[in-house]
C-alpha cells in the first residue's frame, strides 16, 4: 500500500495538501464572513415592528422596500396575544432615515411571487422613526380581490350581453336610429323623422302652406285698414274735422256766454226796467239752450267717432 | 440466485456497511489512529482525490454552472421573474447541484478505486496478514482513507461553490460592480445560518459515505478473485442510493 504504482507522489505533498486545506478553510471562513456581512451583522440596525391581522406570505429574510429599494429585512414573525401577527423588521441605521413617524407600511400580495412589504414616507422632513417603533401595516391582497373582480366582471358582461343580444335595447335603439335616418333621407326629411310618420308630416306641410296664404290675405287686410283709418276720408281725418267743428262751436258758445255775462251784469245793475230785461232774458235763454243742444250733439258725435274717449263730461264755466 | 436469497444478501450488505461505518467511527475516535503513517496516507489520499483534479474539476463545474445559470436567468427574465432568478440559482445550483455532482464525481473516481483496492487486499490476503500480525486495518488503512475522502469532497465542494458564485454574479450582472448590493442581499436571504450548517453537514456526509460504502463493499470480497467485481459493483450501487438518499433528506429537511 505504500507504493502508488501509476501516479507519482510529489515531494512537497505535505505543502500541497496543506495549501489545499488552507485554501478551503480560508474560502469557507471568507464566505461565512461575507454571508454575515450580507445579513447585516456588522452594521448598526434598529427594530421596527409591523402589526398585521394576517402575516400570510411573509417569510423570514423578506425585504422591506422603499421606492423599490430594500432597506430592511424581516427577522422575526410571531403571533401576539391579541391574535395579530407581529412582523419584526431590522433596518440598518443608514437606511432608517427614509422612515419617518408619518411613514405608512403596506403588505401586498401579487399574483406572482411572494408578499411585499413596502414603506411610504410622504414627508421626509418629519421626525425620524424611533427605534423599536410599532406600526400597523395595511394589507392589499390581489388574490383576494380576484373573486370579487370576477363577480363584478361577470355581471357587467351579462349586462352587456343583454344590451347587445337579439331583442336587446341596443339592437332596438339601433333599429330606431336606422328608421329615423331613413326618414331623414326620405321625402319629408328631418320633419318626417321628428313627427314619426308621413301623414303628420303632410299635415304640417299643409298647415304651413295655409299659414302662408293667410299671411298674404292678412297683409291685404292690413293695407285696407291702413287706408280706411289713415287715408283720405278715413277715420282719423273725420275725427279731425269734427274737432275743428267743435272748436268753432265752442268759440260761439264762449261769445254767447260773454254776452250772458254782460246781460247779467246789466240785469244786476238795472232793476228798473225789469220787464224788458225779463223779455231779453227769455230770448237769451232760448239761445243758450240751442247752443247747449248743439254742443251736446257735437260731443255725442265725437264720442261716436272716437271710441276711446268715454268721459263725455263737459265742464261749463 | 433466488429472489429471497438476493433480498437477504442485499439487506446483509447494507447491514455490513452500517456496521463498518460504526466501527470506522469508533476507530477514528481512538488516538492510536493518528500516527505519522496514517497522516501520510491521508495526505496522499487527499492529494489524489482533490488536489490532483482541482483545476480540471473547477473548470468543468464553472462551465456547467455557466450554462445552467445562463438558461435559468434568461428564462426567468423572459417570464418576468428576474428578481427570483439569482435566488433560484443559489438554492438549486450552489446548495444542491454542485455538492451532489462533486460527491458523484469523487465517488466515481476515488470510491470505485478504494473499493477495488480493498477488494484486492482481501483477495490477496493482505488484510488477513494484518489481522494475524495484530495490526488493526481500520486504524491503519480505513480511517485515513475515510477522513481524507470526506475532506476532499468538502474541499472540492467549497472551492466549486465559490467559483460558481462568481460565475453567477458575472452571468447576472456582467463585470459591473454595482450589482454587488443586490447580490449580497440575495446571499443574505439564501445563506442563513441553517443553510450554511446544512451545506457543511451535507458535504461531510457525502464525503464520509463516498469512502465508507466502497470500503465496506471491498470487504465483502472473498479470497476468490471473481468475488471482487461483484463486491465493487454492489458497493457502487449502494453508494449511489445513499448519496441520493442524503440529498433527498437534505431537501426534505429544508423545504418540506
Amino acid at each position: 500500500m505504500e507504493q502508488e504504482g501509476f501516479t507519482p507522489i510529489p515531494k512537497n505533498l505535505q505543502f500541497r495538501v496543506g495549501l489545499l486545506l488552507g485554501l478551503t478553510f480560508m474560502v469557507a471562513a471568507g464566505f461565512i464572513l461575507y454571508a454575515l456581512y450580507a445579513r447585516g451583522v456588522f452594521e448598526a440596525t434598529q427594530r421596527l415592528t409591523l402589526v398585521s391581522d394576517n402575516a400570510e406570505g411573509v417569510s423570514l429574510g423578506m425585504d422591506l422596500s422603499f421606492s423599490g429599494f430594500p432597506i430592511g429585512r424581516v427577522v422575526r414573525i410571531s403571533l401576539a396575544d391579541d391574535g395579530r401577527a407581529r412582523i419584526e423588521v431590522e433596518v440598518p441605521r443608514k437606511d432608517a432615515r427614509w422612515l419617518r413617524v408619518t411613514s405608512i407600511f403596506t403588505l401586498e400580495r401579487g399574483i406572482v411571487g411572494g408578499a411585499r412589504i413596502r414603506a411610504f414616507s410622504g414627508n421626509l422632513q418629519d421626525p425620524p422613526l424611533p427605534d423599536g417603533a410599532e406600526r400597523p401595516v395595511l394589507r392589499g391582497d390581489t388574490q383576494e380581490e380576484i373573486p370579487r373582480m370576477v363577480a363584478t366582471l361577470r355581471s357587467t358582461l351579462e349586462n352587456i350581453e343583454q344590451l347587445t343580444g337579439p331583442g336587446g335595447s341596443l339592437q332596438q335603439s339601433l333599429g330606431n336610429l336606422r328608421t329615423a335616418t331613413e326618414r331623414v333621407g326620405g321625402r319629408h326629411g328631418a320633419l318626417g323623422a321628428v313627427l314619426g310618420n308621413d301623414e303628420d308630416a303632410k299635415k304640417v306641410v299643409a298647415a304651413i302652406e295655409r299659414a302662408n296664404a293667410l299671411l298674404a290675405s292678412m297683409s291685404g287686410v292690413v293695407a285696407k285698414t291702413d287706408q280706411r283709418v289713415l287715408g283720405p276720408g278715413g277715420v282719423v281725418e273725420g275725427t279731425q274735422r269734427a274737432v275743428d267743428q267743435a272748436n268753432v262751436i265752442l268759440n260761439e258758445l264762449r261769445e254767447s256766454l260773454k254776452r250772458v255775462d254782460k246781460i247779467l251784469a246789466d240785469a244786476q245793475s238795472v232793476s228798473g226796467n225789469a220787464k224788458a230785461a225779463t223779455q231779453d232774458l227769455a230770448a237769451l235763454r232760448a239761445e243758450v239752450d240751442a247752443s247747449l243742444r248743439k254742443v251736446t250733439g257735437l260731443i255725442d258725435e265725437i264720442n261716436r267717432k272716437w271710441p276711446f274717449q268715454r268721459d263725455s263730461e263737459i265742464r261749463l264755466p | 440466485m433466488s429472489t429471497p436469497q438476493a433480498a437477504f444478501a442485499w439487506f446483509r450488505a447494507w447491514g455490513r456497511a452500517a456496521l463498518f461505518a460504526a466501527a470506522a467511527a469508533a476507530a477514528a475516535l481512538s488516538l492510536s489512529a493518528y500516527t505519522a503513517r496514517t497522516r501520510t496516507l491521508a495526505m496522499r489520499q487527499i492529494y489524489f482525490n482533490a488536489w490532483h483534479v482541482l483545476p480540471g474539476f473547477t473548470v468543468f463545474m464553472a462551465l456547467l454552472s455557466w450554462v445552467v445559470i445562463q438558461i435559468t436567468i434568461s428564462l426567468a427574465r423572459d417570464y418576468g421573474l428576474a428578481q427570483f432568478a439569482l435566488e433560484l440559482v443559489f438554492r438549486a445550483v450552489v446548495l444542491e447541484l454542485i455538492p451532489l455532482l462533486t460527491a458523484f464525481y469523487v465517488a466515481l473516481r476515488s470510491g470505485a478505486a478504494i473499493a477495488t483496492e480493498v477488494a484486492m487486499m482481501r483477495v490477496s490476503g493482505e488484510l488477513d496478514e494484518l489481522l494475524s500480525a495484530h495490526i488493526d486495518p481500520y486504524e491503519r488503512e480505513f480511517v485515513p482513507r475515510i477522513a481524507a475522502t470526506a475532506v476532499s469532497v468538502f474541499a472540492l465542494t467549497i472551492v466549486s461553490c465559490t467559483v460558481v458564485m462568481f460565475v453567477a454574479y458575472l452571468v447576472t450582472y456582467g463585470a459591473n460592480p454595482s450589482g454587488f448590493a443586490e447580490f449580497s442581499r440575495t446571499v443574505a436571504r439564501v445563506f442563513g445560518p441553517y443553510a450554511l450548517t446544512g451545506l457543511a453537514v451535507k458535504c461531510l456526509a457525502f464525503g464520509a459515505v463516498v469512502a465508507v460504502i466502497p470500503i465496506a463493499a471491498g470487504l465483502d470480497a472473498t479470497r476468490e478473485p471473481e468475488s471482487a467485481p461483484d463486491a465493487v459493483m454492489g458497493g457502487m450501487v449502494r453508494l449511489f442510493v445513499t448519496l441520493a438518499l442524503i440529498e433527498l433528506i437534505s431537501l426534505a429537511v429544508k423545504y418540506v
